[in-house]
């Protein structure tokens, strides 16, 4: 990162490490102070290409070549009208064949090939599918949903795992408390041997630990639907009778759910 | 002599046999027959290969339907010329006893062409990884295509002549180790390599290195084809879950994607150049990768070097993304994803992430997606095809974040990605590393459980043996631990926990910088120096350590008196110091001058090196070797035990640190006449934990009454063994007690005393 500077007034990374390198539409950057001075009514040209320039459209350079940072900016522009998944289409061919275009008309637009063109189609294509690209806007791919689920599942388990390792604490250090006095009392009124007693305290302190094993399980659907506190507070809860024969009010109300959605997957012509 | 393991005829090619190898032996048909994995453990130098070798070809004679294969995965290459020198002794041994009727097997050693190249330009190169490349400049289909065209290109004559001649020609039966190898292969004039590579498919016996079967981008070119009524053993395995580990992780640093760029740039200059000259075959790639990739990759076994880790079936079959199908594409997606990396690496300060947000940040910065992140190692590989590349070696950068591409959209679980911007030791030089690191040891194994009828996981130190089902999740039919059966006490275990001044010894951190300590650990070595003949070895817990303790004996006066008695030899992260170190330590320990050796637990004199009689009187322990608890990999592990498969971190710190103690201390002791005094200097080792953790056969020895020394006990201790250990000792007195005869095997209260000796776990 050190050898990057600015191409106008040459100043480094190295030599100013406060440089801040900004770029524009065109893919060309530029330190801070060089748009400063260039850029004072607001817009210009860009000194390397000549493209003409707003001010308020530069931003900050992400990446060290900048060529990617345009790339990238061209793609979200894209990806925003393209925004087919999956799923839309009827066969894997075509939809590789339709992400192969979009590619296509990236790299067109970004190495200057066919530009106008290339701009053409976009714009062919934005109005003919105007109501596929608004609908297909805020859908997320299946991948993404995937992702975003795995992220949020290791979130749960992580905030989990730490009122785990707290609680896990607490018990150690109450129950070391509890057995050290324990040891103490017998020492001090039984008459058997000191050896035999402490014997035995230690074996009843490893069969404790090994009988303690951490379980960790989160009460979900198969459907993956969560449990949450609210719909709990519409079912009778559990008497102690009940749940001493293992009985949960959660269960009655998993059962409630289901029943309530089923219906979803009734479809009359499959009867 | 010939044996009857519970029905079985076993030819053992020795006249006597110690009782552990008869009831490992039991305990290996027991698994073989219910077809199900085991972990045995036995101690070293009792004979465990040749217990193994026997058996199994016992069994492959009887049962020639039901086992048609062993696999023996040891880890270095001396190991393996073990392990074939003991098998040539039993095919010795059958031809003797039957003559003509002996079993036909083809036994044969495997390893990496730097090993076995007879081409007299290759095999000069020393480096493993330039003979690879070198081979593959001269072997690949496409140079040889090229060859055939234009006569002045060179090719490898060896392996044109196995090409045209040596694939009908099945390698005649027999035991071939490297060497044999070889000189076949210049009698014949092939390529010793790639016979070997073709012979494994059907050979009866092959023994090669754990990586050719677990790391997957070799086991996939090597391995894939071996069959499934195989037997895999792997030996030596106390090790295995960090060889999983390690075959499974990656290690990104800033200069590897400075090269990935450089190569980038390279690759981006020959498709210029291939579209200028030759764009149909350009077209004609596309039009393979349109129809999907597997069925136009028909393996041509040299072009493979660079294999795909570990894909799930359905993601082979599919074709690739329509995104990365051109050249031009895939180049624009990998120079976004490396831009990407960059500025990953670009942090401040530790982070850890898991695979799932690291692609959902890839996506949000970048737009690439998972999918065509899966495809990245498949798809450089076809590239490189077309491309017809030779100097492979060189794109090794972009190829491994190609690998790391792969695996991160694959697996969503067990792996953790962690960027430290600086190493620990230099906080103020940036040096940004991103570890891509697999924490579950189970992943890189699984296939190998999953295949094949019967895996056997067998080491000197295994213990505890419950322990490795759990890491590496595997369910075994039988698990038991042997321990020695000995003529005479002939291991002294010993735990020494307090000096003469009564301060405990401990390399506990608060007090490892005590000089009450260190100088106690001194008075240790002198006293030890004093009274044992030969050889010495004692083992630190780490290199600073060790620098530390003996910068401090040096002013402390205490090396000068170490050297009125021994010689004095320190081991160094540098092999080749180490190594000559080693030398002069044996030639000192050889004219009786006697000698000590200074090295670290995890080291490489720890690993593999035996210090069997006069070589190891006396093998002392300074502290318990736990692993360096603060590194960021490590705890993510731990973590993940925990979560997993609920092991707690102190358990498995406990157990790793003791599996390593034990394999310091059990390099003095390799066979039955050999003796040896084994200290451990840390209080630590007598707690109740730590003790059961040591293997059975040093257990058994470590009494109550040797578990809380002072120097000067121990010392009288030593003393009083020794003096017993110099007595005569002939073969007539381990005969009957370690040593059985077939007579004395077949009597019924022999078997029944030998019943009660084994431990199941």
């Amino acid at each position: 990162m050190d050898d990057q500077g600015c191409p106008r007034c040459k100043t480094t990374k190295y030599r100013n490490p406060s440089l801040k390198l900004l770029v524009n539409v065109c893919g060309h950057s530029l330190c801070e102070t060089c748009v400063e001075a260039l850029f004072v009514k607001g817009s210009g040209i860009c000194p390397e290409c000549g493209t003409a320039l707003r001010k308020n459209n530069f931003r900050v350079q992400l990446f060290e070549d900048p060529f990617i940072e345009k790339e990238i900016e061209v793609r979200r522009k894209i990806l925003k009208d393209y925004n087919k998944k999956e799923e839309d289409f009827k066969t894997l061919e075509e939809y590789n064949d339709y992400i192969e275009m979009i590619e296509t008309l990236i790299f067109n637009i970004v190495n200057n090939i066919d530009v106008d063109e290339t701009r053409q189609m976009i714009e062919q294509y934005k109005r003919e599918n105007k109501d596929q690209i608004n609908k297909g806007r805020n859908k997320k791919s299946k991948d993404e949903e995937y992702l975003e689920c795995l992220i949020e599942q290791e979130k749960e388990e992580s905030s989990l795992k730490r009122k785990f390792i707290v609680e896990e604490e607490q018990r150690e250090k109450d129950s070391k408390k509890k057995h050290k006095e324990a040891l103490l009392d017998e020492l001090m009124f039984s008459d058997r041997s000191a050896l035999d007693i402490l014997n035995e305290h230690k074996t009843d302190i490893d069969k404790e630990n090994e009988l303690r094993v951490p379980v960790m399980a989160t009460t979900k659907f198969s459907t993956g639907i969560k449990l949450m506190g609210k719909y709990l507070r519409h079912i009778r809860s559990a008497s102690d009778e009940e749940k001493g024969g293992g009985f949960e009010s959660k269960l009655a109300c998993m059962r409630a759910l289901l029943d309530a959605v089923n219906g979803l997957f009734y479809l009359p012509d499959q009867v | 002599m010939k044996l009857n393991i519970d029905g079985l005829l076993v030819y053992f090619p020795y006249d006597y046999i110690y009782p552990e190898q008869y009831m490992y032996m039991l305990e290996l048909k027991k698994s073989l027959d219910a077809k199900g994995h085991c972990a045995l453990e036995m101690p070293s130098g009792t004979g465990k290969t040749i217990s193994l070798l026997s058996l199994i070809v016992a069994y492959m004679k009887a049962n020639p339907l039901e086992v048609t294969k062993l696999i023996y995965c040891s880890r270095t290459v001396p190991e393996l010329e073990k392990v074939v020198a003991e098998l040539k002794n039993l095919m010795d041994y059958y031809e003797q006893q039957l003559g003509k009727g002996k079993p036909k097997i083809l036994g044969l050693a495997l390893s990496s062409r730097k090993n076995l190249c007879i081409n007299p330009e290759v095999s000069q190169e020393r480096d493993g990884k330039n003979v690879d490349a070198l081979c593959h400049k001269l072997t690949a289909s496409f140079v040889r295509a090229n060859h055939k065209r234009d006569a002045t290109v060179p090719v490898c004559s060896f392996y044109e002549s196995y090409d045209a001649h040596g694939k009908e020609m099945p390698l005649p039966e027999g035991v071939y180790g490297l060497d044999e190898l070889q000189e076949y292969g210049r009698k014949k004039g092939f390529c010793p390599y790639f016979l070997a590579r073709h012979a494994i498919t059907h050979a009866n016996i092959v023994v090669y290195s754990y990586y050719y079967l677990l790391d997957p981008k070799i086991a996939e070119v090597v391995s894939k084809e071996l069959s499934k009524n195989a037997v895999v053993v792997f030996d030596e395995a106390h090790n295995i879950d960090n060889v999983c580990i390690e075959s499974m992780s990656i290690k990104i640093t800033r200069r590897t994607l400075d090269k990935c760029q450089q190569n980038i740039d390279g690759l981006s200059k020959q498709i210029q150049r291939l579209k200028d000259c030759d764009a149909e075959r350009l077209k004609t790639e596309y039009q393979k990768l349109v129809q999907g990739l597997r069925d136009a990759n028909i393996a041509r076994e040299t072009d493979v070097i660079l294999a795909n880790p570990v894909l799930p079936d359905d993601v082979l079959k599919e074709a690739v993304p329509g995104n990365i199908r051109t050249a031009e594409h895939f180049l624009g997606f990998m120079k976004r994803f490396l831009e990407y990396m960059k500025i990953r690496l670009r942090v401040q300060h530790v982070v850890s992430e898991s695979p799932p947000s690291f692609l959902k940040d890839c996506y949000q910065k970048v737009c690439i997606e998972r999918k065509p992140l899966r495809f990245c190692a498949e798809r450089l590989n076809s590239m490189m095809r077309t491309l017809e590349l030779v100097e492979i070696h060189d794109f090794s950068a972009l190829s491994l974040l190609c690998h790391f591409a792969t695996l991160v959209s694959t697996y969503a679980k067990g792996f953790v990605l962690i960027i430290e911007p600086f190493d620990d030791r230099t906080p103020t030089i940036s040096n940004p590393i991103l570890h891509f690191s697999c924490m579950d040891a189970s992943i890189a194994i699984k296939p190998v459980f999953d295949r094949f009828q019967t895996v056997v996981i067998t080491s000197g130190t295994l213990s505890p043996l419950e322990m490795y089902p759990r890491i590496l999740d595997f369910r075994p039919v039988t698990m038991a631990t042997f321990t020695m059966t000995l003529a005479r006490t002939c291991i002294c275990p010993m735990v020494v926990s307090k000096g003469n001044d009564q301060v405990a010894m401990t390399s506990k951190y608060e007090t490892r910088e005590d000089v009450a300590v260190i100088r106690n650990y001194g008075n240790l070595l002198v006293e030890f120096c004093s009274i044992v003949p030969d050889g010495i070895v004692c083992f630190f817990t780490s290199y600073i350590y060790m620098e530390s303790t003996v910068a401090a004996w040096y002013e402390q006066g205490i090396l000068d008196q170490v050297q009125k008695h021994k010689l004095l030899f320190i081991e160094t992260q540098d092999a080749a110091e180490t190594s000559l170190a080693l030398l002069n330590y044996q030639k000192a320990c050889e004219n009786g001058r006697g000698a000590v050796l200074l090295s670290v637990a995890r080291g490489k004199v720890s690993e593999g090196i035996d210090f069997d009689h006069h070589f190891g009187r006396a093998v002392i322990m300074f502290g318990i070797p736990y692993v360096y608890t603060q590194s960021k990999i490590l705890k993510a592990r731990l973590e993940y035990l925990r979560d997993q498969y609920q092991i707690r971190e102190n358990d498995f710190l406990t157990f790793d640190a003791m599996r390593h103690a034990a394999q310091c201390v059990g390099r003095a002791l390799r066979g039955k006449t050999d003796y040896g005094i084994m200290v451990f200097a840390d209080k630590r080792f007598a707690r109740a934990d730590k003790r059961s953790k040591i293997p059975r056969w040093i257990q058994e020895y470590l009494k109550d009454g040797l578990c809380n020394l002072s120097v000067d006990e121990a010392v009288q201790v030593s003393k009083r063994f020794l003096r017993q250990m110099a007595q005569p000792f002939s073969r007539e007195d381990q005969l009957g007690l370690s040593l059985l005869t077939v007579e004395q095997l077949d009597q019924e209260d022999t078997k029944k005393k030998l019943q009660s000796r084994m431990q199941y776990v």
